[in-house]
């Protein structure tokens, strides 16, 4: 059963079209990856998805519900935002950032009741952040501050997680840690992914790590091909995308089947 | 707890020396609880004087400190104060307005300060809105702009005041002052002062969320447009309330929530309370040091930062600027 599901969907910023007759269904507990070069529409897919922004013409249905007639309070039941950066305006405690993934649940004029706190500080835990609780978050590393997003994401207790870039400022072992989390969330708990992301390595990691994972490659506006990792990231599609020569190479080892792409060089 | 034990203490302090027995007098027969009458001199100063003053220093200090703390949140900026969005800027153009028009101790002072103050909020917030949303830094262009145009306007009025009557009494009122505090004028502002700050204080969870990027807290649920407005009209209601009454008394609503901040942390749910009770409590202080340390009155909007400053450099050096 598709989650989200979009039909021609397009969206545009006045005359501006940024996204031209989306089409795509996000099926319970996958991992769907949205891959593109810069300024493809990657981004402003994802906030239409959220309902952030409303399409201009065809529909994004949640759930079958059509995401315009939603509410905020009830889309944050269904979806939870991982942002690509974090701007951090105060110096909250890291439990009092989780905390607001419980917004949804609590009324406009109430505070978070205990078990918000119990479910946050659990959240806090899944990403292995539970020491960091009373730390001001200001002081946490780009890689500590993405998890604590996971961990807020979680606190909102959604069954999708919506990723934009999640990884783009974290270094080689933060991005593989962080990458590992989300592996860990979807096998224990059955949640769905989709992330917007630079790099089709991850489509392959999510894929080698055994989770069901399906690649947008998206291009100009729309979605330039849609299927599994080895069906869509092939050296054809990178040549004609990124103008780029590759090499996918698949590697058998003790665990499994390895396959990555290799960039190998631009073409003018 | 602080503030009603300050504006019991203000009871006993003032250039009209009374003794505890005096003073307890005067509540007494005024309470009910009590027969014998004391002087008309001490009731005089005790419950038309002192006592008033003394909550209405509680109520503006608080309602500042807290509008104050809830726009910095809002604004996701520090550096913003209770006048952000031009009320007190607003609120003088009226205020000088009414002075000429209708002269210095009528109760359109009040009315005029406190319309043209909500005025200037939602003239800011028209030129702030895009479409339909409120990005932070146009509504901050929209309050710079606003403020710069009263501010020119009290200017013109100053300019062309008579210089013998209006002039002065328009200049004092910029200054702040709770001079002219009596029971019925605190009744009247404490509505939108109690309203505004009774509602921050009930939403300040939220104003977390609010301090966050407007997409993501539209991701966690919050209907950004709704709050965000109720949080401004709260604050802009406790800000114009206090400001009606008191004149502009400046850094109480930019530096009282820093205070808080290094006193008890951002989170806002512990945050607002504390600048509420500093806040009420620095300016009953502050009108007991105004009212007393010369034989006429001086200036509020003088004494809070000359006294607040040195308090806030000892808070920062002991602190270090913690987490900032």
């Amino acid at each position: 059963m598709s989650i989200i599901e979009a039909e021609k969907a397009s969206f545009s910023y006045g005359q501006q079209n940024v996204l031209q007759n989306i089409s795509m269904k996000v099926r319970e507990g996958e991992m769907f990856c949205l891959f593109g070069p810069n300024g493809c529409g990657k981004t402003t897919l994802i906030q239409c998805l959220l309902g952030i922004l409303k399409t201009s013409s065809g529909t994004i249905r949640l759930r079958g519900r059509d995401i315009r007639s939603m509410k905020a309070v009830e889309i944050a039941r269904e979806l939870a935002y991982i942002p690509q950066a974090h701007e951090k305006p105060f110096p909250y405690k890291v439990i009092d950032v989780v905390l607001m993934g419980r917004v949804s649940y609590t009324g406009l004029f109430s505070l978070p009741k205990k078990e918000d706190r119990k479910t946050a500080e659990e959240a806090l835990e899944r990403v292995g952040m539970l020491s960091f609780k009373d730390k001001p978050y200001t002081q946490l590393s780009g890689g500590e501050t993405q998890l604590v997003m996971v961990a807020r994401a979680l606190a909102q207790q959604t069954p999708v997680l919506v990723m934009d870039e999640p990884t783009a400022h974290l270094d080689f072992r933060n991005e593989l840690g962080f990458l590992e989390t989300i592996v860990r969330l979807v096998k224990d708990t059955k949640i769905t992914v989709v992330m917007a992301t630079h790099f089709p390595n991850h489509a392959f990691y999510f894929e080698n790590s055994n989770i069901e994972s399906r690649v947008a490659l998206m291009n100009e506006k729309m979605f330039y091909a849609q299927g599994r990792p080895d069906e869509v990231l092939t050296e054809y599609n990178m040549y004609d995308i990124f103008k780029i020569k590759s090499k996918l190479i698949a590697h058998q080892w003790e665990e499994g089947k390895l396959k990555q792409i290799l960039p190998i060089k631009t073409y003018g | 707890m602080a503030p009603f034990l300050l504006i019991f203490i203000s009871l006993f302090i003032g250039r009209y020396p009374l003794s505890m027995g005096q003073v307890i007098g005067v509540l007494g027969i005024k309470t009910g609880l009590s027969a014998t009458a004391p002087l008309p001199i001490h009731i005089n100063v005790v419950w038309d004087i002192r006592l008033p003053r003394a909550i209405l220093g509680a109520l503006v200090g608080g309602s500042l400190a807290v509008s104050g703390a809830a726009f910095q949140g809002l604004f996701r900026n520090p550096l913003v104060s209770s006048g952000v969005l031009g009320v007190s800027a607003g609120a003088g153009f009226g205020a000088s307005l009414a002075i000429i028009l209708f002269g210095s101790d009528t109760f359109y002072v009040y009315a005029f300060a406190f319309c043209f103050g909500i005025l200037a909020v939602v003239l800011s917030y028209v030129i702030g809105t895009n479409y339909t949303s409120t990005p932070t830094i146009m509504l901050v262009l929209g309050g710079v702009v606003v403020s710069s145009i009263f501010s020119s306007l009290v200017s013109l009025l100053k300019y062309i005041a008579d210089p013998y009557e209006q002039l002065p009494s328009i200049v004092f009122w910029l200054m702040g002052s709770m001079a002219s505090a009596r029971f019925k004028d605190i009744a009247i502002s404490a509505i939108p002062m109690g309203v505004g700050m009774a509602g921050l204080v009930a939403m300040r969870w939220r104003l977390n969320v609010l301090s966050m990027d407007d997409r993501e807290a539209q991701a966690l649920g919050v209907n950004i447009i709704f709050v965000k407005g109720l949080a401004i009209l709260f604050a802009t209601l406790a800000t114009a309330g206090a400001v009606c009454v008191s004149g502009v008394i400046g850094w109480v609503g930019l530096v009282v929530p820093h205070m808080g901040r290094m006193l008890s942390g951002n989170d806002n749910t512990v945050l607002v309370p504390t600048c509420l009770s500093i806040g009420a409590g620095y300016l009953i202080i502050v009108d007991n040091v105004a009212r007393t340390l010369t034989g006429s009155e001086i200036p509020l909007g003088i004494l809070t930062s000359i006294m607040g400053a040195p308090f806030f450099v000892y808070l920062l050096k002991k602190t270090k600027g913690r987490g900032w």
